[in-house]
């Protein structure tokens, strides 16, 4: 249970909110890198934190984030013709770097310095693996650019995707921390999808339906530690990070790739979910990219030229009662992703959270939210930088691991639980 | 794909769309169960002085702030055998479990009469020390189906026997450097 006007506090993130604050201290994920994939590329259109968005490369390759409307009579750049340096506004010819500056106003005499006194706002934007970062504060104050590692290995070891998720951002990354839906709402997923199944975790899972949770503190957020039985005098444990404000990872399977998402506010009732599987230390086969293109694992399937699901709300995402009565999944709904968006989507755009009653596994989600809330009255009262922004606090893996009764998982975990680089996923 | 046959139902709260803030307005807004009866107990003395500060704070009347002392007779098990128990050991009858506990206000009672009423039982450990208490409330709340959360304030390891006492019978433990987070918890359970 929270507060309306803490739920107000963690769910608002447009220009000016304490949360929105938050978030502009990080460089956050934008867009594919496929968006804008040469010089020249056609703009696109990008919401991210309430605000809007223009996102281009010149003819130089340079990529820019620029504030959608023109300062002129406030029409949309995405009319606009990608000319040579910059991107002219389809009106009166009004033209922008990718700074946002405008170099030439074509009804002003060449003289003049006026266009030079106009300026959009701008972001940086960075390709950094498949993904192309921004961040949205105060340039005085730019971070290092990230250092996850699913961005930094070589590009045929990685695989990135992205979707329109139709909620606040806030429920989408608390479906990412809680571990205990895991054994209900995904349980069909471990027998038959292609980018988990034969796992030998996956039997530990199956055998217990009620695992129990540690929640630790870390650097950069939290690890949340799921255990179950195992073998005797053994527990088998499945451990997720959360880098603040909104990465996590999933805690891997045998050999599977590992993967992991981004949740990004696209303004306060809707989210961009960025997810990304890839391996320490080989190539993803073929079959492996496959099966994330056609929506296995954590994937998706599309509405054809669009990041919308196929399975949406307009379609009731395509709910099958066979295949729920057969036990193929557990909902109905197919897929990982959509069986976790589909529900989250169902609790409204905002969900009240005056009105939820947790339970005692809901830790990982209770002080995620304190960490949070601590973390943006820190910011907004002495200036202190959030835990994440620190490129060190990126260096972190999901892990799955078999330990005797009395050892503690964050302990004997450390290692697994760190990148380290050419050395392979501990799993199970 | 598998192509799946879809009729959209005729209202709009018939269907997924309904997840607009509109409709939000129509969920029922009624009680959906009663205020929890809550046993938040620290297992040392360090965790004492934090439980004893977290209960100047507003709680239902229905949330007790309490301190382990010492355990009581337990089936099986001789007095010296009391300081460290082994609740799995052949012959203790586990059920027999209790303790004494101690209220904010100095008031004694016992853990079996605590947990009566109880649906959730929070423990507070920041040390080792705790590990005694940690097994026999965790047992006595196991054995009565009472929901348990652990939260253990320490600095590195200060407290690994009171996180592996606690391990088999939490069903979540925290382990935290900061003391606020313990009415966070109790505020998040509805204490």
């Amino acid at each position: 249970m929270l507060k309306q006007e803490i739920n107000d506090l963690l769910t608002q993130t447009g220009p000016g909110t304490p949360m929105g604050g938050l978030f502009r201290q990080y460089w956050i994920p934008a867009l594919l890198a496929d968006e804008l994939p040469e010089a020249g590329s056609p703009p696109v259109r990008v919401k991210l934190l309430s605000e809007r968005l223009i996102a281009f490369r010149d003819d130089d390759g340079q990529y820019g984030l620029i504030d959608e409307f023109c300062a002129h009579r406030g029409v949309s750049l995405w009319f606009g013709k990608n000319e040579g340096n910059g991107l002219r506004c389809a009106y009166h010819g009004w033209k922008y770097d990718v700074t946002g500056q405008c170099i030439e106003v074509p009804s002003e005499p060449e003289e003049h310095s006026f266009c030079q006194k106009v300026k959009l706002t701008g972001y940086p934007l960075v390709k950094v693996g498949d993904i192309l970062w921004t961040h949205m504060g105060d340039p005085n104050n730019r971070p290092a650019l990230p250092e996850w590692e699913f961005a930094r290995v070589p590009s045929e070891q990685t695989f990135s995707s992205k979707r329109w998720q139709e909620s606040n951002w806030m429920q989408a990354l608390e479906g990412g921390i809680d571990s205990s839906h895991v054994s209900w709402l995904h349980s069909g997923g471990l027998k038959s999808d292609p980018l988990f199944k034969g796992a030998k975790g996956n039997q530990y899972n199956m055998a217990d339906m009620k695992p129990f949770f540690e929640v630790v503190d870390a650097e950069g957020g939290l690890f949340i530690g799921a255990r179950r039985n195992a073998e005797e005098g053994h527990y088998y444990w499945r451990i997720t990070p959360w880098v603040m404000p909104s990465f996590t990872m999933v805690p891997p399977r045998g050999d599977h790739p590992m993967h992991g998402h981004f949740w990004v506010p696209i303004d306060d009732e809707n989210c961009w979910v960025f997810t990304f599987d890839y391996h320490p230390v080989r190539a993803l086969s073929e079959v492996e990219v496959q099966a994330m293109k056609d929506g296995f694992g954590v994937h998706n399937e599309y509405v054809p030229g669009t990041f919308r699901p196929l399975q949406n709300k307009d379609n009731d995402y395509l709910m099958d009662r066979e295949a729920q009565k057969r036990g193929d999944s557990f909902s109905g709904i197919k897929g990982i992703a959509m069986q976790d968006a589909s529900l989250q989507e169902s609790m409204g755009p905002i969900v009240d959270r005056t009105k939820e009653r947790l339970v005692s596994t809901d830790a990982g989600i209770i002080q995620a939210r304190r960490k949070l809330r601590k973390a943006v009255e820190a910011l907004r009262d002495q200036g202190e930088t959030p835990p994440g922004v620190d490129p060190a606090h990126h260096h972190v893996r999901s892990a799955a691991v078999v330990l005797p009764k009395d050892e503690a998982f964050i302990e004997s975990s450390r290692e697994a639980l760190a990148v380290a680089t050419g050395v392979r996923q501990t799993s199970v | 794909m598998t192509a799946v046959e879809y009729y959209r139902p005729t209202l709009l709260s018939s269907c997924a769309l309904a997840a607009t803030a509109a409709e939000a307005r129509y969920r029922i807004d009624g009680p959906m169960m009663s205020t929890r009866a809550s046993r938040v107990i620290a297992l040392d003395e360090q965790a004492a002085g934090i439980v004893q500060r977290v209960s100047e704070l507003p709680w239902s009347p229905g949330a007790h702030f309490l301190t382990y002392e010492s355990p009581e007779s337990v089936a099986g098990l001789g007095d010296s055998d009391l300081d460290a128990p082994d609740l799995d050991a052949p012959g203790v009858d586990a059920s027999g479990v209790d303790a004494t506990l101690r209220a904010v206000g100095g008031s004694q009672s016992l853990l079996s009469d605590e947990l009566a009423e109880a649906d959730v039982a929070v423990m507070v450990a920041t040390a080792d020390s705790g590990a005694q208490g940690a097994s026999i409330i965790g047992n006595a709340c196991f054995m009565r189906g009472i929901m348990t959360a652990g939260l253990v304030i320490a600095e590195g390891g200060a407290a690994d026997e009171a996180v592996s006492a606690l391990r088999p019978h939490a069903a979540v433990l925290v382990v935290t450097r900061d003391e606020g987070d313990v009415p966070e918890m109790l505020t998040a359970l509805r204490a």
